[in-house]
């Protein structure tokens, strides 16, 4: 009996096998999607007090201005909003969000306290979850810093929804131009990164180049021709103080900080051989990172501070090598064709980016740190000296026009999207991007 | 040994113990033959129906054609459309050259400027000058009226020609009165629902662009739809996709971006009849490597 029922069970397993297994849940695969910015309403804040509103406009104008430049949000015309957030701390009737496309809402306050500081509140929502994005925060400054809390508020936006920081507290150094060709007037210039507040530190009387900020955004090291020579030099922005950075019998050029800010690192030219040296701020020790007779320039840390990238011509035409920190183990990476420079580090640290020569014309691209996966990113006719945003997620650079008839900013995404103008005070050039402001 | 007992009682009881002394006797040998018999049964079974299937060559089954009728990208048509044949009609004759050339039409582009410059930069090579477009010239009335005339007839009668020849071949498009559905509730084609829902969420998938390893950015979910085609509860990212947004912002960002995407598109436009088949959508995977060019 016992193997008959055994048979039994065999067949009908059989059976249950040629059946086959119930499939379970359907399974979907989605690899293309369709790229756009990301639609977000944000309201003018609610006023705390009558006279508040105007600040409320302000501060909301400043975010919606700073998430459309990202390229990665569209922030809604508010003459579509059918909806007017009267109290921001309460949870919002989604479907008003819903009905004009808002996938985000940014519901904020601005209250003047007694001591007539600034309050001001907001809060993120996701419209179609009907959930909030991270938590509301407070913050309380100075009614003048009000722009500064707009940044600060667009980078949190930007951190919620992408995950990485923002850029948009942060400020730019460049140099102004204006005059003719022949008789140009370069002066040192700051700026916040959305154009505002423009401030010149120098007069003009003077050529000054290749200005870069420390990693606390306090100080700028450049190159002066200030008496004639041409030296690197200091500008603690704080005091306004200006210092030269050694006192070497020839040129100094192409600084830039470590990114612990102890070291500056820049080229030292003697008798016509031009090589990389680092000085050390605390002991003003310097030290030589290379010895090749080539021209070696333009060098930047990585984000870690183990490796160098720079320019030589020691191959025959400039292209680009790395290093280690203590100048061993140098090996070029760029092999895509053309002469390629001014390599700048991400801060991330996943890509370098420099600027090819080829075809006639100066172009930005992207290239990982061994070399591989390089990328053209802008098409002008001089598009050069790029400069990365503190999360490395966007660049700027210089662009001269055709026939160098002008100069210009512009800042792209690592994409290749997004390509815009900054707004300067007339012409400028070699911008360099500071990091976050603390 | 147990079958002496039942003799020792009751002649039924004998009887009913022969028989179950017979049954045990055989027991052994019986079983074999048992075990035979049905083993060729089944085996009988499954030649049977290898060769029906070799029979079933002659006649080759019609493959059913409505299981593909919701997804926008696999729609067919589930039956012949009969347009109304296009008969000749005395139309106006179809004018073949341009109007009257005069005015000349202005050129299609201006032409470049030559390039300023050049000096400045003498690598840059000029655009070639477009060749100006030729102009058409007036033909003599006669010659046109007779050029329209017979290319309007020569047009209608090679549409004369290709209706029917659709006309006929549609019938053979012609979908099955009903829908064959395999063993199960569940085992039917689900092809066509995962283009659909596929081509529907699409359009409202913005991954996050310029993340440092897009590699990293594929997110799976657990999703459960009404069905009205609505999201029934919010999406569950599954256990690895949970650890990887855990680990790194970017995946959450991904994430995020695609939990947007599921509840923008919806509801979503699915077949009511096969709910069941559509309920549950697991893994629900969102991969931009392919879009980010990894």
């Amino acid at each position: 009996m016992k193997l008959a029922a055994r048979f039994c069970f065999f067949v009908l397993a059989l059976l249950a096998i040629q059946c086959g297994p119930a499939s379970a849940a359907l399974q979907v695969n989605v690899n293309q999607g369709n790229i756009q910015p990301l639609p977000i309403a944000i309201p003018d804040f609610a006023a705390g007090q009558s006279g508040d509103a105007a600040v409320g406009q302000q501060i909301a104008g400043v975010v919606r201005a700073d998430l459309d430049r990202s390229g990665i949000f569209k922030p809604l015309d508010p003459r579509s909003f059918v909806d007017q957030l009267r109290d921001p701390n309460s949870v919002p009737n989604f479907a008003n969000w819903r009905v004009i496309n808002a996938q985000a809402l940014v519901p904020g306050s601005v209250t003047t306290n007694a001591d007539g500081t600034l309050r001001v509140d907001f809060r993120l929502w996701d419209v179609y979850a009907g959930s909030e994005i991270g938590q509301g925060k407070q913050y309380h400054t100075a009614a003048a810093n009000w722009r500064r809390i707009a940044h600060i508020i667009s980078d949190e936006i930007y951190e919620r929804i992408t995950g990485e920081k923002g850029y948009f507290d942060t400020r730019i150094v460049f140099i102004s131009e204006s005059g003719s060709l022949v008789n140009r007037k370069k002066r040192l210039a700051v700026m916040d990164e959305d154009g505002a507040n423009p401030i010149f530190l120098t007069r003009g009387d003077y050529l000054v180049l290749t200005p870069r900020f420390n990693p606390t955004a306090q100080m700028i090291a450049y190159m002066s021709y200030y008496s004639g020579r041409p030296r690197v030099y200091l500008f603690d922005l704080e005091t306004g103080r200006q210092q030269m950075l050694g006192d070497f019998p020839t040129m100094t050029f192409s600084p830039r900080f470590s990114p612990d800010g102890n070291k500056v690192i820049m080229t030292l030219e003697q008798r016509g051989n031009s090589d990389v040296y680092a000085m050390d701020l605390r002991t003003r020790g310097v030290s030589r990172l290379t010895t090749d007779p080539a021209i070696d320039t333009s060098a930047c840390y990585s984000p870690d501070g183990s490796q160098i990238v720079f320019e030589s011509d020691r191959g025959g035409s400039q292209q680009v090598y790395v290093m280690n920190g203590d100048g061993s183990n140098v090996h070029r990476i760029s092999f895509g064709g053309g002469k390629n420079g001014t390599p700048v580090w991400s801060p991330r640290g996943d890509l370098i980016a420099f600027t090819k020569q080829a075809g006639g014309a100066f172009r930005i691209g992207v290239m990982r740190p061994d070399g591989s996966g390089e990328r053209i990113i802008t098409d002008g006719w001089e598009d050069e000296g790029p400069t990365w945003a503190p999360n490395g997620r966007v660049l700027m650079f210089s662009r001269t026009l055709r026939g160098g008839h002008g100069s210009q900013i512009w800042s792209i995404d690592v994409t290749g999207r997004n390509e815009r103008r900054v707004q300067t005070p007339g012409d400028a050039s070699d911008p360099a991007w500071s990091p976050l402001i603390q | 040994m147990s079958h002496d007992f039942p003799l020792k009682t009751t002649g039924t009881r004998n009887r009913i113990s022969s028989a179950t002394l017979a049954g045990d006797n055989r027991s052994p040998a019986g079983f074999a033959v048992s075990l035979l018999l049905h083993g060729a049964i089944v085996a009988g079974t499954l030649f049977t129906f290898s060769h029906t299937l070799e029979i079933s060559d002659q006649s080759p089954p019609v493959v059913p054609v409505d299981l593909v009728t919701i997804a926008p990208k696999t729609n067919v048509r589930a039956s012949a459309h009969h347009e109304p044949r296009i008969a000749p009609e005395p139309t106006p004759p179809v004018p073949k050259a341009m109007p009257a050339p005069t005015p000349p039409p202005p050129p299609a582009q201006p032409a470049p400027e030559p390039p300023k410059e050049a000096a400045a930069e003498p690598l840059a090579e000029a655009p070639p000058r477009p060749e100006p477009k030729h102009k058409p010239k007036p033909k003599p009335a006669a010659e046109q009226e007779e050029k329209k005339s017979f290319d309007v007839d020569k047009v209608l009668a090679l549409l004369n020609k290709v209706a029917p020849a659709q006309q006929a071949a549609a019938p053979n498009a012609r979908s099955s009165a009903r829908t064959v559905r395999g063993i199960g509730e569940q085992t039917a084609m689900t092809a066509d629902l995962q283009d659909a829902l596929r081509s529907q969420v699409q359009p409202c998938w913005s991954p996050p662009v310029g993340a440092p390893h897009p590699e990293r950015l594929v997110v799976s979910f657990d999703l459960f739809l009404n069905s009205d085609g609505s999201v029934a509860q919010p999406p569950q990212l599954t256990a690895d996709s949970q650890t990887a947004v855990a680990r790194d912002p970017f995946v959450k960002a991904a994430a995020d971006a695609a939990r947007r995407a599921i509840y923008t598109c919806s509801p979503y436009k699915l077949p009511a009849d096969r709910y069941q088949e559509w309920r549950e959508i697991n893994p629900f995977i969102f991969d931009p490597r392919q879009m980010l060019g990894q």
